[in-house]
């Protein structure tokens, strides 16, 4: 290596971002050439001189400025996907639920329209869950100590379901448990509640595996519902009624899992 | 169609998690060119609300605090472009050659025995700093300053690593001379001029 060339890689040959075959080559070179040495040296101390340079360290109120905004962020960024495509229908949905609700002899069912009515206004809230968890044994523990309620909380997650949390609601005067779980964009809501009368529950019946169910759709919120034991039970989403059914079968393995513990 | 979507607390952990430990680097930075406090804490905080919003495109297997700066040099130059000012990304070719009038001084041979490392004071640095045309202060900001190695000083800069290895250069060069300009003034070296 010739002095021209030590030069020109000087600098990255101190800061060792030379290859080894440029490495060695300057590093014999410097071993002979008490000019380029000394030059090397200099190098080498203004470089360690910037190294040392304090550094000064952001302000705390920034940090915390940021993590609030990136919180309110998260949470504009959460809504979106649900408020998207639910409110193009939301006004008309909840209509129907209304009118179901407010009179009798229509043939809609009041319970599914009440379930309905609480799935699209809870998709729409920033943050739905009142108690955001994505265990289900610590939301299971919520449910029973927030509500009293032994509510079950099947795993989807196989399905690409994913457990978001829980809330409390009240459904026809009835405390109930409100389980969220979502795919991609889309929320699947969980009711379960103290069954009510015949005549609230009725509606077109389906059967799935055995099973028996009431199923119904308005403006592709679908509504799948049953009786177990003492209690109601109801899914609402604008996933396909394959989807529902499993997940109510799920739903029904996991209660009867738990009533054998 | 499943689309993957994080829960926002998820995304918010492993953002400060990965992202905002460099809070203090991105914060450095922007003191640096914008030399301004106020300012920089402004710059910072649209650098990281920009990161944030587009986190889930950050190639986990990446380098952050590269992508990080990448961000805060747009914002910055953006800033400087509503000002109404030259950027180094508008024209590369037309800085380049701005450059070469600066870069004469700094080809001539920095004098190998002197000795003012020992009595800079603090704030020469920032102070020799302020003098550097943008594309140099930006490269010896991060290498020298911020520790970046040339290839990610490259990704943050978005140029070759040739193009690193000469800004720095350059840079170092300048630099040294206004510190041995300075330290004239202060008295520490004398009888050279």
């Amino acid at each position: 290596m010739t002095c021209q060339e030590l030069h020109a890689h000087l600098p990255a040959y101190v800061d060792g971002e030379l290859g080894v075959v440029e490495t060695l080559g300057a590093g014999a070179h410097l071993a002979e050439c008490p000019r380029c040495h000394l030059l090397a040296e200099g190098e080498r101390r203004f470089r360690e001189l910037l190294r040392r340079q304090p550094r000064e360290t952001a302000p705390a109120e920034l940090r915390a400025r940021i993590l609030v905004r990136c919180r309110q962020e998260a949470q504009r960024a959460a809504i979106r996907p649900w408020v998207a495509p639910v409110l193009a229908t939301a006004a008309a949905a909840v209509l129907i639920a209304v009118f179901a609700v407010g009179q009798p002899g229509f043939h809609s069912t009041p319970l599914a329209g009440d379930l309905v009515a609480q799935h699209i206004a809870y998709a729409q809230i920033e943050r739905p869950a009142e108690y955001a968890t994505a265990d289900r044994a610590d939301l299971e523990a919520w449910l029973r100590q927030r509500a009293g309620l032994q509510a079950p909380v099947p795993d989807y997650s196989a399905a690409g379901i994913r457990l978001v949390g829980a809330r409390i609601a009240g459904i026809r005067g009835r405390k109930a448990a409100y389980v969220l779980y979502e795919k991609g964009h889309t929320l699947l809501s969980v009711f379960m509640l103290p069954a009510p009368d015949d005549a609230e529950l009725a509606g077109p019946r389906v059967s799935y595996r055995g099973q028996e169910y009431f199923a119904q759709e308005r403006k592709g919120y679908r509504t799948v519902w049953w009786t177990d034991g003492p209690a109601v039970f109801g899914l609402v989403s604008m996933l396909d009624y394959d989807a529902l059914f499993e997940c109510a079968d799920r739903l029904r393995e996991e209660r009867a899992r738990q009533s054998r513990l | 169609m499943v689309i993957r979507w994080g829960r926002s607390d998820d995304r918010r952990a492993e953002f400060e998690e990965v992202a905002l430990v460099h809070l203090d680097a991105l914060y450095r930075f922007a003191l640096r060119l914008t030399h301004n406090r106020a300012e920089a804490q402004d710059l910072v905080q649209e650098t990281c609300l920009r990161a944030f919003r587009s986190f889930h495109r950050f190639d986990r297997g990446s380098n952050c605090r590269a992508w990080l700066f990448t961000i805060l040099r747009h914002a910055f130059f953006n800033r400087l472009r509503r000002a109404g000012r030259e950027t180094p990304d508008g024209d590369p070719v037309a800085w380049e050659s701005a450059l070469e009038s600066v870069t004469s001084e700094a080809r001539a041979a920095v004098d190998p025995e002197e000795e003012f490392f020992q009595t800079v004071l603090h704030g020469d640095v920032d102070r020799a700093l302020k003098t550097l045309p943008l594309p140099f202060r930006e490269a010896v900001i991060l290498v020298d300053l911020e520790g970046l190695t040339y290839k990610e000083a490259g990704e943050a800069l978005g140029c070759p690593i040739g193009t690193v290895m000469s800004r720095l250069w350059r840079g170092r060069r300048l630099l040294r001379q206004a510190l041995g300009r300075y330290a004239r003034e202060h008295g520490y070296l004398g009888g050279r001029e």
